[in-house]
């Protein structure tokens, strides 16, 4: 004789069954997923990696000198391009007091 | 006795009323033990295990996808790549796999003229399972690869340290071996954290390292020199801004780089500096109480102490102060003035201004300073003036930076915003101030020996020093020098170090045949703060403004011919 309690735990011991299957089903799914967006970011940061390296290279100071002193005609910045008007008063104040003297 | 028989079906009520209790025990535990490993697998499966099953899942999924952290980048302060490591294909062959050898060597030939037929044939009939063909192939050469359909070749993703900016800090990176572990400088030191995936930021300023090594490598061309090394550095907190050691060597080529260009003059050599020194000499002399400024010495005779004469450059026949003694590079008035301090004071200072140990700069290749500890008066005098003690370039930038940082000892780093635990007070701000208007003397005044250290505007100090090279088997070179100056800018309040050393000069037409200091160094150290000020966004100023006369003692210093104007 079948009796009630024995039938629901058969039920309640293949729902369990086929939900583990299904949660391992998906988590592998989800896990495999998680791999493949590790190696799409860890790409992504070598591709990135590659145009800093680039950036860095076309940016080498040797090579922005060259260009800057062949192609734009700079040239170094001398203090007297850059005087505190301060002290450019300063001094025009010391000139015209010795001239005075 | 009779036993119980599960089995027996003819049982009394009784007895069968308790078999079914038993039955229904065991049925009890059974089903808790299944649900307790069912609910233990599947709390595991979703949580606990995870590594292991995620291990799982990659290792089913692509085997060759799953890949370890990218080592981290190396930056400089600006945040510009220095070191970096991206992904590269390589060539490889099982020769099991391969069925058609010749055609397969041909093919491979016309792709990559480079490889030579003999050495394939070699590794085609190999009984190896796995051979690498080359270890970097370009994306053209992969393409041709794919276009040629070639059999049974294996193009495996490997990755591949790179060093955009070729020479530049190349000491200071360092460099990773083939299975990308770090194997020196930042490399080396840093290795587990860039294993790890993080990045390293330098206080190397990528513009500033370049101006050092253009000008430095430009000296060393004119001089005929051996070699040098130069930084800069900053004065209140360490962050070096730029170390060059020349020769150099290409980063990337660091397993074809000679011994001799992979050695850090900055920071593993040890050179006597020479004169220099003479700066700690009168620093430890202030900071003693035993002399002043206003006490005078008379170097007007050669000194002889035991078999040794010491001898003055630029002999003066009167007697002089320290600041005199520092501004004339006076060997004896230095000698002088170490007698009366003694060795144990002068032994202190050194060790506490780090002249005794090895630095704790954030690389491996660091040198360990060697000096003459015998306590005797004749070493004692002669370490006052840089011999008998061998210091790297960047001991003497570390003291520099403590004697015009009001005394407060300055760790030089090479990591952006590392911040100093200690603030240890090695002298005192008076001693200080003395010493950077004596430095600020040594350029500005026209006796002085660093005359053409000075940048218009930017009110640079220090000391020059000019020093025989040591013989390896004994003795001094006669004819070999080691250059050298260190000293700071804006003396009124100093923001950067500036240490320069450069190895066996030759006299030259055009410095009438000189090659100490004053000639080889102090020219690319007026170069170099012009060039760099304005980058480390140091204003110009007047010598004559209240900033500058606040902060400066003014010394009066007599010529060779106004000795008795005192």
């Amino acid at each position: 004789m079948i009796r009630y309690p024995s039938s629901f735990i058969f039920f309640v011991i293949l729902f369990v069954g086929i939900s583990l299957y299904q949660i391992k089903h998906f988590i592998t799914k989800k896990e495999i997923e998680l791999a493949q967006i590790q190696n799409n970011i860890k790409s992504a940061k070598s591709d990135i990696n590659i145009l800093k390296a680039e950036l860095s290279y076309l940016k080498r100071p040797d090579r922005i000198e060259k260009i800057a002193l062949n192609r734009l005609g700079l040239r170094e910045i001398l203090p007297t391009d850059i005087w505190d008007l301060k002290d450019l008063v300063d001094i025009t104040v010391t000139l015209n007091n010795g001239e005075k003297k | 006795m009779k036993l119980f028989n599960f089995f027996d079906l003819d049982v009394s009520k009784e007895n069968q009323s308790r078999f079914r209790k038993i039955k229904l025990l065991i049925s009890s535990l059974l089903l808790i033990m299944s649900f307790t490993i069912i609910g233990y697998r599947t709390i595991s499966l979703a949580n606990i295990n995870k590594e292991k099953v995620s291990n799982i899942a990659y290792k089913t999924k692509d085997n060759k996808s799953f890949q370890k952290n990218l080592r981290g980048n190396i930056y400089d302060r600006n945040n510009k790549i220095l070191a970096t490591t991206i992904s590269t294909l390589s060539l490889n062959i099982n020769p099991q796999e391969i069925l058609n050898k010749y055609q397969t060597i041909t093919k491979l030939t016309k792709i990559f003229p480079y490889l030579k037929e003999e050495d394939l044939f070699k590794k085609f009939n190999s009984n190896k399972k796995h051979i690498n063909l080359l270890r970097e192939i370009s994306p053209i050469e992969y393409v041709s690869l794919l276009n040629a359909g070639i059999e049974g070749l294996k193009i495996e993703t490997a990755t591949k340290r790179i060093y955009p900016n070729n020479t530049l800090a190349s000491h200071i990176l360092g460099a990773t071996d083939i299975d990308g572990k770090g194997i020196a400088g930042v490399e080396k030191k840093f290795d587990s954290q860039l294993q790890g995936g993080k990045d390293v930021t330098l206080s190397i300023h990528g513009g500033i390292q370049h101006i050092t090594r253009a000008l430095l490598l430009d000296q060393i061309k004119k001089f005929e020199a051996e070699g040098g090394a130069g930084i800069i550095m900053n004065a209140k907190n360490g962050e070096i801004f730029s170390v060059v050691s020349l020769p150099d060597y290409n980063a990337n080529n660091y397993n074809l780089t000679l011994n001799e260009n992979l050695f850090n003059k900055a920071t593993k050599g040890i050179y006597e500096l020479g004169s220099t020194l003479k700066l700690i000499t009168a620093a430890i002399a202030f900071e003693s109480n035993l002399i002043n400024e206003n006490d005078v010495f008379d170097v007007s005779k050669p000194l002889k102490v035991s078999s040794r004469i010491i001898n003055d450059f630029h002999p003066l026949d009167y007697a002089i102060n320290i600041p005199e003694v520092i501004v004339h590079s006076s060997n004896i008035g230095s000698a002088k003035i170490a007698e009366k301090f003694g060795s144990s004071t002068q032994l202190k200072y050194l060790r506490s201004l780090g002249l005794l140990n090895m630095l704790s700069l954030e690389i491996p290749e660091l040198g360990k300073p060697q000096v003459i500890r015998d306590k005797k008066v004749l070493s004692t005098m002669t370490i006052s003036y840089g011999h008998g003690i061998s210091i790297t370039p960047m001991h003497l930038a570390s003291a520099t930076a403590t004697i015009v940082n009001s005394g407060v000892k300055v760790n030089p780093t090479l990591i952006r915003g590392k911040v100093e635990k200690k603030n240890e007070v090695i002298i005192s701000k008076e001693t200080s101030i003395k010493m950077k208007s004596i430095m600020r003397l040594v350029v500005s005044n026209k006796n002085g020996t660093a005359k053409k250290a000075e940048a218009s505007g930017y009110l640079v100090g220090g000391k020059t020093g000019t020093a025989e090279k040591i013989n390896p088997s004994g003795g001094y070179y006669k004819k070999k020098n080691i250059v050298a100056f260190t000293g700071a800018f804006p003396m009124n309040d100093p923001q950067f170090i500036i240490t320069i050393m450069i190895d066996n000069p030759k006299g030259q037409k055009f410095s009438f045949g000189y090659r100490t200091a004053g000639w080889v160094v102090a020219p690319i150290v007026k170069q170099l703060v012009t060039r760099v000020a304005p980058i480390l966004r140091v204003k110009p100023q007047l010598e004559s403004s209240p900033k500058f006369s606040n902060n400066l003692l003014n010394f009066k210093i007599r010529g060779k011919k106004d000795g008795a104007t005192l």
